[in-house]
């Protein structure tokens, strides 16, 4: 600073030079307050005396000019930095405001949507129960059968709503370490698959011949998988194939879900990844499985992103880094 | 023949009326208990056949129970545990409990891992084990699955070996490293997790779906019959 100053000395005059040091303060107390700012001037006032001020290359004062001249200069970098402190508290102030206006708009969304995705269950098993009850129905064995399979199914429903919102509220809350362990990904494709109960005979699977191994939460993972596939599944028509396809590309194991439902926009391939969000126009769901499948899949160092498939559907695609030596145990 | 003995031990009432009638209709005696205190005193009272337990009670943890309980009794003991807390899980595991179902759980599973849990007999010593359609000659080492023969690894061979032998049973990873491996082997499952997914590659006719070999969550795997009545 000192040296670019020293520079221009023979086309300003000394005093105005005095106001570039002022370049030195500013910045540093707009960045980093008033404390440093202060001895920031006063170094930048001590260096302009040592090396433009007669005597020069002494700290003494001859022209009482001068003494005016480096007065104000060090109440200009107090004021400065006084002023530069005060707009950053209010902007502190106004993010704060801005995060709490918006998680409250959150809380919000997440009863609304909580609260409507309880009820229907609910509704329907109290329905059921009451039916299976009442002595004035006329209720046929099917019709019974039919009552009985209500409540299960409805009970399912509730019980996977449930197991998304602790999901949700573990991963806001950073509370749900991923253990990463080595893993054959055949397992967490058998894992997630065996959490999709009956809907798993719709996926159609295609494994790696080598069963490449990752290192990951093998319980996170299989929310990952088993929330897309289910978003698959809701989206396809019932005699409609869901595909899996695990494949490795040497750096990532790929594992590429893909259905024939009716696809997505390329201005929504981000977006469903968003809670609450209702992708491809239906309101099914509460919205978060695909949030937490992407949740857990970056906590675990992997990656999912969906892509629109060319001819219909949508694909999704988890790429997990894939772990280098298989370990070999001797006995 | 005597009916089995179940206490059951839940401190939620219709979480207790539920099992208690289920029981009762599967052919089993049942006592009920709702606290920690209240379950070792009717287990001391009445020695029970096998005590299903839920770990969170209201005077103490579940996995205190079960050790008590384990320092003077056989009985077999199926956890009820909540999804998602894998350690919970293990510690009973560890504290001595033969096995366990998630709440909420359904009642045909819990069902099938009692009578697992009932059939006291200790590992099997047959030399041929028949599972589904998987046969283990244990003397000449040779396992077909359909008639067909499968070549096994001996390390494959000795993890399919202690699973047959223990058909139906939860066995923890710390268990099968043990046995297949030896004592130094108590810590390294995710070497279990590579050949179990060898295995399934050789036996299950779709290793995506398993249907001889179940994993069990964070403890463990399970050899079970596919076409056993259930």
């Amino acid at each position: 600073m000192t040296g670019a100053i020293f520079g221009l000395k023979t086309v300003a005059p000394v005093l105005g030079l005095a106001i570039l040091y002022l370049l030195a303060v500013l910045p540093v107390a707009v960045l980093y307050g008033l404390g440093y700012a202060l001895a920031v001037s006063i170094a930048s006032m001590l260096a302009f005396n040592f090396f433009f001020l007669p005597p020069l290359h002494t700290l003494a004062l001859t022209d009482s000019e001068n003494w005016v001249a480096l007065a104000v200069f060090v109440v200009t970098a107090v004021v400065v930095s006084e002023l530069a402190t005060r707009a950053r508290r209010r902007a502190f102030a106004a993010a704060e405001a801005d995060t709490l206006r918006r998680s409250d708009a959150a809380k919000t969304a997440v009863l609304h949507a909580v609260s409507h995705d309880l009820r229907s269950p609910l509704t329907a098993i109290r329905a059921a129960g009451e039916g299976l009850e009442s002595g004035s129905l006329q209720l046929g064995e099917s019709d019974r059968a039919a009552l009985l399979e209500t409540i299960r199914l409805e009970t399912a429903r509730l019980e996977r709503l449930v197991a998304n919102l602790v999901d949700l509220s573990r991963l806001e809350a950073g509370a749900a370490p991923a253990q990463r362990e080595l893993w054959p990904v055949d397992e967490l494709v058998s894992r997630a698959l065996d959490a999709l109960g009956a809907d798993a005979a719709r996926v159609a699977v295609t494994l790696d011949g080598e069963a490449p191994l990752v290192r990951v939460d093998a319980a996170q993972l299989e929310r990952v998988l088993a929330n897309v596939l289910e978003n698959a599944l809701r989206f396809s028509s019932p005699s409609d194939p869901v595909e899996l396809v695990v494949s490795s590309t040497g750096d990532d194991v790929l594992v590429r879900i893909t259905d024939h439902g009716p696809g997505l926009e390329t201005e929504s391939l981000e977006r469903i990844f968003e809670p609450f969000e209702h992708g491809r126009g239906g309101a099914e769901g509460t919205g978060l499985g695909l949030a937490i499948a992407r949740g857990f899949a970056e906590a675990n160092g992997c990656r999912l992103w969906a892509e629109p498939h060319p001819a219909s559907g949508a694909s999704f695609v988890l790429a997990m880094p894939s772990a280098a030596a298989r370990p070999t145990l001797v006995r | 023949m005597s009916k089995a003995l179940v206490l059951v031990v839940d401190d939620e009432p219709q979480i207790l009326r539920a099992l208690q009638t289920n029981l009762r209709g599967a052919g089993y005696e049942v006592e009920t208990a709702s606290t920690a205190e209240a379950a070792l005193a009717s287990a001391a009272m009445r020695p029970p056949d096998a005590v299903i337990l839920d770990l969170v009670l209201p005077d103490g943890s579940g996995i205190g129970v079960c050790r008590e309980l384990r320092s003077w009794s056989d009985a077999p003991v199926l956890v009820l545990s909540v999804v998602g807390d894998e350690a919970e899980k293990v510690a009973a595991l560890d504290a001595g409990a033969d096995d366990y179902v998630q709440k909420p759980f359904g009642i045909d599973e819990l069902l099938a891992r009692l009578r697992a849990l009932l059939r006291r007999a200790g590992p099997s010593t047959e030399p041929v084990l028949e599972i589904g359609e998987v046969v283990i000659d244990l003397e000449k080492h040779l396992v077909t699955v359909g008639g067909r023969h499968v070549s096994l690894t001996p390390n494959e061979f000795e993890l399919l070996r202690v699973l047959a032998q223990n058909e139906g049973k939860l066995m923890t990873h710390p268990a099968i490293l043990r046995e297949v491996w030896g004592p130094a082997y108590g810590a390294e499952s995710h070497y279990l997790h590579v050949y179990i997914s060898q295995l399934r590659r050789k036996l299950e006719p779709d290793p995506a779906r398993p249907r001889y070999l179940l994993t069990e969550p964070g403890a463990g795997y399970r050899l079970v019959n596919p076409v056993a009545p259930s």
